[in-house]
């Protein structure tokens, strides 16, 4: 049965043309006048109208997965926060994950780059949902463009009363029983992937490499200098004004089962019209290549694709039909949607490259913290190396997957999910081509003539 | 690889009179940064950036003021700078060019543009020209890999790139350079 797109106006994208609903080239920065114009900051004034506790449950039964990657429930993070005590206010933080570093991934930049405003109604409503004072959005330093449009934009939104000691749309009466105000700053990072795992983040907004902390404690209890931090994805707060405007019930109508909502979806790589859309999760990979895409370049077959951000492994030959959903992991042996921007290939890739490619990713991105994932990301770069170069022996094949299994993969070996994320991308490709990849190695056994004695 | 670290206790560092972190820096620093965070050395990055924007690097003597600065020990500016990627060490080009390297542009013919560069410059990766107008850099996801391949020119990005596109956004920059 072919896909049926359950939602037909955007949501994420209403004021950025995607196709297939408007023509890319349309795009422009959306300032504060005509996001307002266009119906912005309706979800902030309805939220405001509401309890605190309400916005929280009302984000927590629509089913809002995190956008970033893990897909944890989005309102279940936020109830880890202790209560706040209006009797004993202290600073409670929240963190804008906006390190977008993931290759293959490109959907972030698009919220920022076009309708900023979108993620800072987001903020001020979680902001004011978890009683947080202070938003930091930790923006990678490549991003010099995106830092200067969000700059402007948190200067209108200053001026307009979102954020400030005047904020949160001065004046109006809102239903949290106190009046309360939120500030927000951008931090720009340094180049460091690592920054993008949320205690590495939390780190490197403290002045300090990026070096991930152990858990627990969790930082929704001890985050940013010691203090409850929340720490969501871009995509994921920019879901929120809608939520909160259209009611649970409208999302949870979207996209499928256990996989509400709409989801920005990435594709590059091999297909006739790379780019950036919004569907309801859940659409099948091949649908969105071939219907949106334009399908495959040069009318090449389909080979395989990185599901989602390479962390999160590879779609073999004979999954091309697989549905993006949050359950795509275990059906298609993935490690999971990741961030739903998938990187396709034709049947002219060499997969051996693309696994070299990845495992230099890790070993470059490696922050050096646990010896598991700084010494076996080295590893396994050196082995691909060899086998691209043909000089690589079956037992190096063994070797790579041994390592692959083991680095980071036993619980307690290393701190975060970086080295796990070098497993799935390298085990993956190597278990689904291994055909490729044997053809590269030479024997390790050569057969001799024994004398008799 | 960002851990990897240089034994530099017994280096002998040249020490000059003018200040590297200036007072323009700091008073920038002291309004804009130092009240956004709890501790000081929250504005540690932000101040990184402002001295190197300013010199282009961060020599070892400003990493030092940085600290005096901001009331930390030197070890822990030289622990946070030498751990990303951005803060240059050692002096670099006037103009930076970072050609991605990762997995889309990768598979959209990276290589063209890296080959592109090389020979129009005549350095390899990592390298700075003779005359100190341009340093090539590869690097990992720019976070555009829809219009792979791409290479951002200090702070543009440059998207769907040829080889003739790279030469041309190299010679712009040049001459719209200092």
């Amino acid at each position: 049965m072919p896909w049926t797109p359950k939602t037909t106006t955007p949501v994420l994208t209403k004021r950025i043309p995607c196709a297939p609903h408007g023509d890319p080239k349309n795009r422009h920065i959306v300032r504060y006048d005509e996001y307002v114009r266009t119906g912005g900051y309706e979800g902030l004034r309805k939220a405001l109208t509401m309890a605190p506790d309400a916005v929280v449950a009302e984000v927590k039964d629509c089913g809002l997965r995190g956008r970033g990657g893990a897909g944890f429930p989005t309102g279940l993070k936020w109830t880890f926060l202790p209560k706040h005590d209006p009797a004993n206010p202290q600073p409670r933080y929240l963190a804008i994950n906006a390190d977008e570093s993931e290759p293959g991934t490109f959907k972030d930049r698009l919220l920022l780059d076009f309708d900023p405003h979108l993620l800072l109604e987001g903020i001020a409503i979680a902001c004011y949902a978890c009683r947080l004072t202070k938003a930091y959005i930790y923006i990678r330093g490549e991003y010099h463009h995106q830092a200067m449009v969000l700059e402007e934009a948190i200067k209108e939104a200053y001026a307009h009363g979102v954020f400030g000691p005047q904020g949160l749309l001065s004046g109006a009466s809102n239903a949290g029983g106190e009046k309360w105000s939120v500030e927000c700053h951008v931090h720009r990072g340094a180049g460091a992937y690592i920054c993008g795992e949320e205690t590495a983040l939390l780190e490197s907004l403290e002045g300090k490499r990026g070096w991930p902390r152990i858990k627990p404690p969790f930082p929704a209890v001890k985050g940013l200098f010691g203090r409850p931090t929340i720490i969501n994805n871009v995509e994921t707060l920019a879901h929120l004004p809608s939520i909160i405007e259209n009611g649970k019930q409208w999302f949870l109508n979207q996209g499928v089962q256990g996989s509400a909502g709409t989801k920005l979806f990435g594709v590059s790589g091999h297909v006739n019209k790379p780019g950036l859309f919004e569907f309801d999760l859940g659409i099948p990979l091949s649908t969105l290549v071939n219907q949106y895409c334009g399908g495959m370049r040069h009318g090449k077959k389909f080979k395989g694709a990185i599901a989602g951000g390479i962390s999160t492994g590879i779609l073999g030959p004979d999954q091309f039909d697989a549905e993006m959903d949050f359950g795509i992991g275990p059906k298609y042996n993935v490690l999971g949607l990741g961030t739903a921007c998938p990187t396709i290939f034709d049947e002219d890739t060499d997969m051996v490259v693309v696994a070299r490619n990845l495992a230099r990713f890790f070993k470059h991105e490696s922050c050096g913290q646990c010896t598991p994932c700084r010494e076996g990301s080295g590893w396994l770069y050196q082995l691909m190396t060899r086998i691209e170069r043909g000089e690589g022996r079956t037992k190096d094949l063994d070797l790579a997957l041994e390592i692959s299994t083991s680095m980071g993969a036993m619980p307690g070996t290393t701190i975060c999910g970086l080295a796990d994320g070098n497993n799935w991308a390298v085990r993956t490709i190597i278990n689904k081509y291994r055909d490729e990849f044997e053809s590269r190695v030479r024997p390790t056994f050569v057969a001799v003539t024994v004398g008799a004695g | 690889m960002a851990w990897l670290t240089k034994n530099s206790g017994t280096a002998k560092i040249a020490r000059r009179d003018e200040p590297y972190v200036t007072a323009a820096i700091k008073d920038h620093i002291t309004r804009t940064y130092l009240p956004r965070y709890e501790t000081k050395q929250g504005a540690l990055l932000p101040t990184l950036h402002a001295v190197q924007e300013e010199w282009g690097w961060l020599p070892h003597q400003a990493l030092i003021e940085v600290a005096e600065f901001l009331g930390l020990k030197p070890a822990d500016v030289i622990d946070c700078a030498s751990f990303y990627e951005e803060y240059w060490l050692r002096p670099k080009g006037e103009h930076i060019i970072w050609v991605c390297r990762s997995i889309a542009c990768e598979v959209c013919d990276h290589k063209s543009i890296l080959d592109a560069c090389q020979a129009k410059l005549g350095i390899e990766p990592g390298e700075t020209t003779d005359d100190g107008k341009f340093t090539l850099m590869e690097v990992e996801c720019l976070g555009s890999c829809g219009t792979a391949p791409v290479a951002l020119v200090d702070h543009t990005l440059h998207e769907n790139l040829t080889a003739e596109k790279m030469i041309k956004a190299i010679d712009d920059a040049g001459r719209h350079g200092h």
